[in-house]
């Protein structure tokens, strides 16, 4: 019943159901007890650079990475 | 006698090592010119060849350790990729793979590689989206590129500038996995307007062959069109649905999962393929710098053969000249 309140809720944020998944199956995994839970958060990470391009100029490159520069 | 035998050897070998002419093509860089020789001298220096040998040997150590740590990539993630198929196999048994679909915004989603020295996979993806592009952009329909990976990128800046929408690069610093593709696949929506994403990719199929494949995801809209018109979209009435949403509702949280499961077996197929591809390319250099040096062994060694002589016969004829 949960999910068919849930849809428009997360829809209307501007979130997809990618994200809306992504975010459940990040639950889910901080409910792994120890050893497993910290594997499996230590298993996703994300880390890649995305640049607009507008009439055939890159835009500045924006990164997006959960782990902080070194 | 033996004199005339040995000056007859000579002359077969003193056009052969003061030859302007290469007789092999690489031994018109290693052969010394006649001013680096200079008038007078009759030996030729041996440095140049064994330069260019210690540097081939080099190369052929660097390509050998290349293929193993390949061999050892390629391990790890082809069984990655041969499970990540099971994602979008019921997608495609669901929503069907429509390649001719014929809508207005097309976006190609191109697939390559950060690295180079990985053979012909990036260029072969990069021609299939061409073709994609060319067959996609009419009067009426737009066809516009998503680049994943440093080369996809290097290679379509030149021609189709104007076309690029997104680029994406610096995939695989961290262990490709499903929350960073998903991410990815997120961006990808929420920045390009699209009717039909047609994800272009090397899909795996053994060390030394990897078909270009093309996925279709077709945007909610265009999904509900199609289940409208009947064929194998239309079975999904047939499937009884939990919760409250409407068909539509279904159909885009389906499309939007099914792109980013799609997107994430191209990824694993793609980054496998490049391993593959790596290995064997590798091995073939690290065979050709093998054969190369046996070639650069084989001059190197006439070469001081010839010079041994040359001083044989000086030390010979000076002799018998004494003698006379």
């Amino acid at each position: 019943m949960a999910s068919t309140a849930a849809v428009p809720f997360w829809r209307s944020a501007g979130m997809t159901y990618i994200t809306y998944s992504n975010i459940c199956a990040n639950l889910v995994r901080n409910c792994l007890k120890e050893p497993y839970k910290s594997e499996a958060i230590s298993r996703e990470k994300v880390h890649f650079s995305v640049s607009k391009w507008v009439d055939g100029k890159p835009q500045k490159p924006t990164i997006r990475s959960d782990t902080p520069e070194v | 006698m033996a004199m005339a035998a040995l000056r007859r050897e000579s002359r077969r070998f003193v056009p052969f090592v003061s030859s302007p002419n290469p007789i092999n093509a690489f031994r018109s860089t290693i052969a010394p010119t006649e001013e680096q020789v200079g008038l007078g001298v009759r030996s030729i220096s041996t440095q140049v060849v064994r330069n260019r040998m210690k540097s081939v040997k080099n190369i052929q150590k660097i390509t050998k350790a290349m293929k193993m740590v390949a061999a050892s990539k390629l391990r790890a993630i082809q069984v990655r990729a041969e499970n990540s198929r099971g994602l979008w196999q019921p997608f495609t048994a669901l929503l069907g793979d429509t390649p001719s679909v014929n809508v207005k915004k097309n976006v190609i989603v191109t697939i390559s590689s950060d690295k180079g020295l990985c053979g012909g996979i990036n260029s072969t993806s990069v021609k299939i989206s061409r073709a994609l592009h060319k067959l996609n952009s009419g009067p009426d329909t737009e066809c516009k590129y998503v680049i994943l990976g440093e080369k996809g990128k290097a290679q379509l800046i030149r021609d189709s500038k104007k076309d690029i929408e997104l680029i994406m690069t610096e995939l695989q610093k961290n262990f490709l996995n499903y929350t960073q593709v998903s991410v990815v696949a997120d961006d990808i929506l929420k920045n390009v307007e699209f009717d039909a994403l047609r994800i272009v990719f090397n899909k795996f199929a053994s060390v030394v062959s990897f078909l270009p494949t093309t996925a279709t995801v077709l945007s909610p809209e265009i999904v509900e069109r199609e289940s409208e018109a009947g064929g194998k979209i239309g079975d999904l009435d047939s499937y009884e649905i939990e919760g409250g949403e409407t068909k539509s509702e279904v159909l885009q949280n389906l499309a939007e999962f099914q792109f980013s499961c799609v997107m994430f077996n191209a990824v694993l197929e793609n980054a496998c393929s490049e391993q593959g591809a790596r290995m064997s390319a590798m091995d073939s250099s690290s065979r050709n710098a093998g054969d190369m040096l046996d070639r650069l062994t084989l001059t190197y060694n006439r070469t001081r053969q010839a010079s041994i002589t040359t001083e044989l016969i000086e030390i010979i004829s000076g002799a018998s000249a004494l003698e006379g």
